[in-house]
This record gives structure tokens, sequence and C-alpha cells, in this order.
């Protein structure tokens, strides 16, 4: 009974509700929206999102933020596309992608571990000297048609579903165990929590503070192949207001922006019921521009919920 | 000369002063067309709309409580285009638009602020949110139905309403003698020498010992997001005059740079430190920066690019200093 009753009283599980209320509508007003094409194609932009949300989600554990990610997949972007026009082997393109999002987080923790700069500063700083290394990497210039033979991690399918959620899914399965079971999963609750306390009982603040930033780093950068895969362009502005919609999955998911509390299940949630809604409002032919209202209200209804029922968002 | 040294670049405003001179006179040199008078009343003007959001930015961090904006450049959006489509495509004139649209600012800020203040929720959700509606509600209102579904500028207004972004009153812009300068004389004054600037620093230094001392919290955060919508209402009508053009993404991006500007002025991000000179003279730099970048003909992303680096810059400065002065 009373495991019912915890199960319940949880964000994800308020989350998951409004995402099969939304599905149930969007099912019986719309005859597309069940059907394969329709869910592949919701999928596959769904799992760019839900992967930088892994590391999102760790970040705003700890007590921070990174609003610098969508310049960082806006790098990843260039620096895959430009090996991927050249026909570079996909393991030299996957590492230089995740080895630049790497750098990028790395530098954001450094910052932030040993500068003790706040992260919404450092990450803020971050946004905009990245997202102007791309634009002087690019010129002012696109680079398209790369060929799609290359592009499988954003075209291919297994079993009808995007290779992409594939990796995605195995991703937040993975981190979801590092983060409950292993020691440096549960120093990132610890540092949230009370960061002095966790520090005299011997967890490394700085280590961790890098690893949370630098994977975040790293995840952002594969969101970038991801994209590039899935639409073959690169543009300046990739991923520009992409950290907001990272950011809005996360805290609708549960995760609490003081730190210390909050789930990768939970950010996936938020960013499936994001995606269902901007999915479903195409379907409807709802114009795409009330999908801000949307969100918004949702962001705001979904932590006041939270308050009404007196577990508070503090 | 150590000593000098160091309160120097441990007294913010000393520290901003004498980094706007060196930046002066190095574009003077190395700059041709920086250094003549035209060059200097002109670039005010495209400080105007980024001060008044970076103050809007200082008053809501000051307040403390992890006190931050993230809509000011979406009630910038919201205002702008609302005054073009009422006098653009309704006819009203300037005189009602203007301050229906300042209106509409306040409205949106007092809701940032009622559900910051009396719901409890974080600045950072609240205004998330409030970035995601505004910009949403902007491109709405942008549609106009004779043209199809997609939102559209508007830029027929009535020659009245440019006086506030294009005119000049003595070689200087209107809308630095008449707009910026005042609001900033208001708010230093209202800072320094008055109950209210002393609660609110209060609030935002030590939450708990302003509550006991009989200072209520609520109603000085729900003042500040409120002014924060009346100061983005006041940048867009600024920017709509001056551009000529209201449009509904006029504002996109703005946020951050209010608040990298509001963090370089010397406001704490932990809120209840700074002051409103060292915001001015934080616009001052960067608006000269880009002035300079401009004329040397470096693309305006760098200036974005600048703009990060002087931001991390400056705090780890800061950070070092306050480390060093602990041993």
């Amino acid at each position: 009974m009373n495991t019912w009753v915890r199960i319940v009283r949880r964000r994800e599980f308020t989350v998951f509700i409004l995402i099969v209320i939304l599905s149930i509508i969007f099912a019986v007003s719309t005859d597309r929206f069940l059907s394969i094409s329709n869910i592949s194609n919701l999928l596959s932009q769904l799992a760019g999102v839900a992967i930088a949300a892994i590391g999102m989600t760790m970040v705003i554990i700890t007590g921070g933020i990174d609003v610098s990610v969508g310049s960082t997949l806006g790098l990843a972007c260039v620096v895959s596309g430009s090996l991927l026009m050249i026909q570079a082997p996909f393991l030299l393109v996957l590492l230089a992608t995740l080895g630049t999002g790497l750098a990028v987080g790395l530098l954001n923790g450094v910052i932030v571990a040993y500068g003790r700069v706040p992260p919404i500063i450092t990450t803020l700083g971050m946004m905009n000297m990245v997202r102007a290394l791309v634009f002087q990497a690019l010129g002012g210039r696109w680079i398209s048609g790369i060929p799609p033979e290359v592009r499988t991690i954003g075209l291919g399918k297994w079993l009808q579903i995007p290779l992409a959620m594939w990796v995605a899914g195995a991703l937040i399965v993975v981190f979801s165990y590092f983060l409950s079971y292993r020691p440096l999963g549960r120093s990132v609750y610890a540092v949230g929590n009370n960061p002095e306390a966790a520090r005299v009982s011997g967890v490394n603040l700085k280590t961790t503070l890098l690893f949370v930033y630098g994977l975040t780093g790293a995840l952002a950068g594969f969101a970038g192949l991801i994209n590039v895969g899935r639409t073959g362009i690169v543009q300046t502005n990739n991923g520009m207001g992409f950290e907001l919609d990272v950011i809005a999955a996360v805290v609708l998911g549960g995760t609490s922006i003081l730190g210390g509390r909050g789930t990768i299940v939970g950010s996936l949630l938020g960013a499936l019921l994001v995606a269902i809604i901007k999915n479903g409002m195409i379907l409807l032919n709802i114009p795409a521009l009330t999908e801000g209202v949307i969100i918004g209200a949702l962001i705001i209804i979904s932590v006041l919920i939270d308050l009404v029922r007196g577990r508070g968002v503090r | 000369m150590r000593n000098i040294w160091d309160t120097v670049i441990s007294n913010r405003v000393l520290f901003l002063s004498l980094l706007f001179v060196i930046l002066f006179v190095f574009f003077s040199f190395t700059i041709p067309g920086f250094f003549n008078l035209y060059n200097l009343s002109n670039m005010t003007q495209y400080g105007v709309e980024l001060g008044l959001l970076a103050l809007a930015e200082a008053l809501v961090i000051l307040s403390g409580g992890g006190g931050i904006d993230l809509s000011v450049g979406s009630m910038m959006s919201l205002v702008s285009i609302l005054m073009g489509v009422l006098i653009g495509r309704a006819g009203w004139s300037p005189v009602f638009a203007v301050p229906l649209g300042i209106l509409a600012g306040m409205g949106m800020g007092l809701f940032n602020g009622i559900l910051v203040s009396l719901g409890r929720i974080l600045p950072l959700i609240v205004t998330l949110a409030g970035l995601y509606m505004y910009r949403s509600l902007a491109l709405i209102i942008a549609v106009d139905p004779q043209f199809g579904p997609n939102p559209m500028p508007v830029s027929t207004f009535p020659e009245s309403f440019y006086f506030v972004g294009q005119y000049r009153v003595g070689g200087i812009p209107f809308q630095v003698l008449f707009i910026f300068l005042p609001v900033l004389l208001i708010f230093h004054f209202l800072l320094s020498r008055t109950t209210w600037g002393r609660q609110l620093y209060g609030v935002g230094s030590n939450e708990t010992a302003a509550v006991f001392s009989g200072i209520n919290l609520k109603k000085v955060r729900l003042t500040v997001y409120t002014l924060s919508g009346i100061l983005s209402a006041l940048a867009a009508w600024v920017i709509t005059s001056r551009i000529a053009s209201a449009r509904p993404d006029v504002g996109t991006g703005y946020e951050l740079q209010a608040i990298t500007i509001a963090v370089l002025g010397g406001i704490s991000i932990q809120g209840g430190e700074g002051t409103v000179g060292g915001v001015l003279l934080a616009v001052a730099i960067i608006t000269m920066i880009n002035n300079g970048l401009q004329l040397a003909g470096i693309h305006q992303i760098w200036q974005l690019g600048a703009l990060g680096a002087v931001l991390v810059g400056s705090v780890l400065l800061n950070q070092f200093l306050i480390q060093r002065r602990k041993i």
C-alpha cells in the first residue's frame, strides 16, 4: 500500500498520466497519431533532447545548470558535418563529436569546480563563446548535401524504431543504474543536497562536478551528431534554444532546480510529454505558435500540482 | 603600489571605470571613425534597450532567493508587437497604444511576481515558463489573417511614433536623455536613499533576517518582478520606434545579454549586492565594445563571444580575489 502511495505521489507519475491522457485524446481525434510512421518520427525528434537531458538532469541535481548545451550541439554539428562530408570512418566521426562536446563540458566543469564561478554565469558565457566559434567555423555558410548512406545514426531504424532512440534508451538505462547504485552517482545527489556534508563525508566535490559537466557536454555533442544525421544540414543556428527544451524536459520531469532530487526517467517522461504535445498539435492543425503557451503553462501547472499536494518545490 | 592595484580590482565600480577608460583610449587610437562627436553620441542610443533590460535583471537578481528573469526578452517582443498591431493595423493613436503596451508589460511582470512570491515557485522555473508563453503569445498576436497564418512584422507607423527612438535633442538621442538617464537616476535614488531600497538589499542578502526585522518579503519580490515587466515594456517602446518596425521576435536572446551585463556590473548572482552605477558602467563598456568591433568590421557574433569571455573572466577574477583575501 505504502509503495503505491509513494509512486502515485511522484512527479513522474503525474507526467506519465498526462502523457496517457494526451495520447488517448490525440489517438481518438486523429487517425495518424498511432501510425507507425508518426510514432517513429516523434521518437527520432525526441532522441536528441532525451540524450542531452541525461546530463542536464545530473547537472541540475548537483544544484547547477548548463545553458551552453545548445551551442555545444551546434559546434558538434559543425565537426560531425564536416567529417561526414569527407566520408570519414564512423568511429572517427563519433569520437571527434563526443570529444568536442566533452572538451566544452570539461571547460565548464573546470571553471565551475576550480574557479568557483556560479554555473549559470559560466555556461552563459560559454554559450556565447561557443556560438561565436560555430559562426567562425561556418563563415555564414551552410553544410548541406551530406550523403544519406553515412547518416545511419539519424535515419536508421531497427524494428521500426529509430536507431537514435535505441541508443537513447540504452544510455538512460545505464546512467539511471549508475546514478542509483554507483558511488560517483550517489555523490551527484550528495553534492546537490548538502555540499559541505558531502565534502566532509569524503565525496570529491571537484571530481563530481567535472564529471557531470563533462558528461553533459559529451551527450550534447552526441545529440548534435544525431541532428546532422537526421537533417543532413549544418547551419549557424543549429541548437539555438535547444537548452531551453532540455531544461524544460528536466524541470517537468520533477528534478528540483535547487538540487538533490530528480531522476533521468522523469526527464525522459518530461521530454516525451513535450514531444507528444508538439506532434499532436501538428496533427490537429493547431498553429504551432501556441506551442509555447502550452509548454509554459504545463511547467507552471505541474509545479503547482506538487505544491497543492504539499510536497513543495523546495 | 600593490595596495592601489588591490583596491582597483576589488572595487567593481573602480575596476569598470578603469576598464572603460583603457578601452576608450585604445579604440580611439586604433579604430578610425571611433573618436568623433557624431559616433560617440550616436553610439549611446544602442545601449538604451539593453540598459533598460539589464536594469530590470539587476533588480530581480538583487532581490535574492534565486532571483532571475528569463522572460525579459519575450516580454519585450510581446509589447513591441502589441504596440505595432494596435498602431499599425488597428489604427490606434500611439498616445493610447504605448500606455497600453506598458500596462501589458506590467501585467506580465506582475504575473511572474505573483507566482514567485505568493505561489512560492522558483524564479528560474516561473520565468522560463514566462519566456515560452510570452514569446508564443507575441507570435500569435503578430498573425495577420489577411496574409495567411504566419506571424508578420508591422512597419506602418505614423511619423509621431518615431520621436522616441530617432529624434535628437542637442545632438543627444532622445531616448538617452528622456528615458534612460531619468530611469537610471530614479532607480539609483530608490536603491540608495529610500526604505524600499534598503529593504531590497536586506531581502537579497539575508532573507531570514529581513523577515524577522519586519520586511514584507512577498511585497518586495512582487514589486521587483512587476518593475522588470515595466522596464521591458519601456525597452520595447524604444526599440520599436528606433528600428521603425514591430517584430514578434525582437527580444530573442536579449535575456541572456541582460543577465550578462547585470552580473558584469557587479550584481552578485546570490542577491543583495551591487549598484545601479556598476550596471551603467557595464552597459557603457559593452555598447562601446560593440560599436568598436562594428567599426573595425568584425562580425557581430564576435560581440556576443567577447561578451561571454568578459563575463566569465570578470567573475573568475572576482572569485580569485575573494579566495586570496581569505588567505
